[in-house]
């Protein structure tokens, strides 16, 4: 017998699809974020002191965030007030990122499933790494995993491989 | 050895008898004939013939050899139709106690035929009910009347509306008739309820009417809605029909109407179903569906599959022209008709138990058909499926399983989650029939499919709210999976 490695249901040998997951027996399915070779990626480390709103004395509370994505050209308007999760989508899972950057080209880009998520605080955005197997970069420096940092407008994200352009406008 | 003889036939015996059998089977014929006994009165030709037959096959070796020669002596011999078999693994493995191959068939003509187009015997028929009324009768119309233009002088069209009862608008040859046709159309109205088999039934005799051998008859069947309370007597129509060799092509416009119904019509007949899903694309399906009958080339196409003991088919379904499951407990299944340009593909899963090291035959496939342009009839191809047994056999899958079929594959697991889907919901497993379809959606994503799997997100919300399926949705996910064009490389 042979177990799909997504579902656990087992299967005679022979079998190629895994009738309840759909998956691709032989290899697994197209699922996991495959590690980009580390020369593909940014070699900066963002520092986590450097880390101060540049509040310019002026409260931002309406400020709206755009991004677009490079890869594809499309745009994305950020919902005011929540927790903005991106990522790739995996029913099987459970996992619904609020942007899914599959038809992206998020598979190939290395994007996990949960990558990232931007939130407003106090009036700022701001960015969290959650752990991706890929990192995520801002202005070509890596931010260090579940440690929030500041997002201003003109930023580039990068994350695995794609890159998201950054509009914040008031 | 001769392989113009078929040594198997001779002995009385199948191509997957055992050394054994041949040997009784030898000894109870040779007992008969022998030219000493006075049992019966035959000349002695024929105790020679089996004689040479069993010299053949009573040893292994030589009886592969004449087995091989005899597979190349048949695809050699081009008949009308030829067909390729692909294997999902060259070899299995002796270890198992039951393991899974798949067998993919191609069949197309052997020759594509210059000049092949049949004489069409054609019924529409048309759902004029007051649901129809609109957008939806317009484009039919429209549809129709583009229709007509296409046909042949010498084909014969029957123009059928239908609502609680049906009306024979027209059934005539079409040469010199076109504007009577048209104006017919033109004039349909919609009003009254749906009673599909008032429709079918005339449709189906006013083709009946007009079928002369060399003929292909075919009726097109358009509706958007439930009928009442005939749903097995359309079946057993559709049955029928298929007996016939006239298959039934059943439209279904917008959300409303009985998937299950107009499949079953389709399938039985030997047919195909589509979801219209607005009703500008009428127009397109209507003369993609006519232009296809121009193209046919085989007719009552049949393939019938036999295992040796120990090797079942589990399931077979139809790839090309269109995804249907043509399996059927007893073997011969119904696949329709050949058009000169598109193969017919199936494919089959077949389980098969343990067995000794060697090459065993596993599978005897049979196919008929008729090519009417050609005048031939019953043409039969055959073909015994053989499979090496090795111990420690590479576990299958990866880069040995041709592409071809990993694709036919692939398209087949996500029309089954959706099948799937909606038979747990049918049985109230809400909880089930949610996860299939975000399943399902997941494996689209990861092919690129994403409108499609968008839908099947929004269906397993749905459902997992309301504990229903949408008519739109549903019917979105069917067809859309039926119809997916899924390439191998979405399994490297």
């Amino acid at each position: 017998m042979i177990e799909c490695p997504s579902c656990g249901r087992k299967h005679r040998p022979g079998t190629l699809f895994c009738s309840e997951c759909g998956i691709y027996l032989p290899t697994g399915g197209p699922l996991g974020t495959e590690p980009i070779p580390n020369r593909d990626l940014p070699a900066g480390k963002a520092s986590a002191w450097n880390n101060e709103p540049d509040r310019e004395g002026v409260r931002r509370s309406n400020a709206a965030l755009q991004m677009r994505i490079a890869s594809s050209g499309r745009q994305i308007q950020l919902p005011v007030g929540e927790d903005f999760q991106i990522g790739r989508l995996d029913a099987a899972h459970g996992i619904f990122p609020d942007l899914d950057l599959t038809p992206d080209g998020g598979l190939k880009g290395g994007v996990s499933r949960r990558h990232c998520k931007i939130y407003q605080n106090d009036g700022d955005y701001y960015v969290e790494d959650l752990g991706s197997a890929n990192g995520t970069f801002l202005d070509g420096e890596r931010l260090t995993p579940y440690l929030p940092h500041i997002l201003q407008d003109g930023d580039t994200l990068q994350l695995g491989r794609i890159a998201l352009d950054i509009t914040i406008r008031q | 050895m001769d392989v113009e003889k078929d040594y198997y036939a001779v002995l009385s015996v199948s191509p997957f008898a055992s050394q054994k059998q041949i040997k009784h089977a030898y000894y109870r014929l040779a007992r008969r004939y022998h030219p000493d006994s006075r049992e019966v009165d035959t000349p002695t030709s024929l105790f020679h013939e089996i004689q040479e037959a069993y010299a053949v096959l009573s040893d292994p070796s030589s009886r592969r050899d004449y087995d091989r020669q005899c597979d190349a002596h048949r695809r050699a011999r081009r008949g009308p139709l030829a067909w390729s078999i692909l294997l999902s693994r060259k070899t299995l493995d002796t270890a198992h106690e039951e393991q899974v191959l798949y067998a993919l068939l191609e069949i197309a003509p052997s020759v594509p035929p210059e000049d092949n187009r049949l004489p069409l015997d054609l019924a529409l028929v048309i759902d004029c009910s007051t649901s129809m009324k609109g957008h939806r009768l317009k484009n039919v119309k429209e549809a129709a009347r583009q229709i007509i233009d296409e046909l042949h002088d010498e084909d014969t069209l029957a123009i059928i509306s239908f609502n609680d009862r049906a009306e024979v608008v027209l059934s005539d040859r079409v040469g010199g008739t076109r504007a009577h046709a048209k104006a017919g159309i033109t004039a349909l109205r919609a009003e009254g309820g749906t009673e599909i088999l008032q429709g079918l039934r005339i449709g189906l005799r006013e083709v009946t009417a007009h079928l002369r051998p060399g003929v292909l008859g075919h009726v097109v069947l358009l509706t958007d809605g439930r009928t009442y309370g005939d749903d097995e007597g359309c079946i057993a129509a559709a049955e029928r029909a298929g007996g016939r060799d006239i298959a039934i092509t059943a439209l279904g416009i917008g959300d409303d109407w009985n998937d299950d119904l107009l499949d079953q019509m389709a399938s039985r007949s030997g047919g195909t179903s589509a979801y219209i899903a607005s009703p500008g694309q009428v127009r397109s399906l209507l003369q993609k569906t006519v232009r296809g009958l121009g193209s046919v080339y085989a007719t009552g196409l049949s393939l019938t599959v036999r295992g040796a003991e120990g090797v079942s088919v589990e399931n077979a379904f139809r790839i090309s022209p269109a995804l249907e499951r043509v399996y059927s407990p007893d073997g011969a299944m119904r696949l329709g008709t050949l058009a000169v340009d598109t193969p017919v593909k199936v494919l089959l899963a077949v389980a098969v138990d343990r067995r000794p090291p060697g090459e065993h035959p596993l599978l005897e496939l049979e196919l008929t058909g008729d090519i009417p342009s050609l005048d031939r009839h019953e043409e039969t191809l055959k073909h015994v499926v053989r499979c090496a047994f090795v111990d420690d056999a590479p576990n299958g899958g990866g880069d040995d399983v041709p592409p071809a079929l990993l694709s036919a594959l692939g398209k087949i697991t996500l029309y089954r989650m959706q099948e799937r889907a909606w038979s747990a919901l049918a049985e109230g497993r809400v909880e089930q029939a949610t996860r299939q379809l975000e399943m399902m959606a997941t494996r689209l994503l990861d092919i690129g499919e994403v409108q499609l799997a968008r839908s099947a997100m929004l269906e397993a919300k749905h459902i997992a709210e309301k504990e229903g399926s949408t008519d739109q949705g549903r019917k979105e996910i069917k067809y859309g999976t039926r119809s997916l064009d899924i390439g191998s490389e979405a399994y490297d």
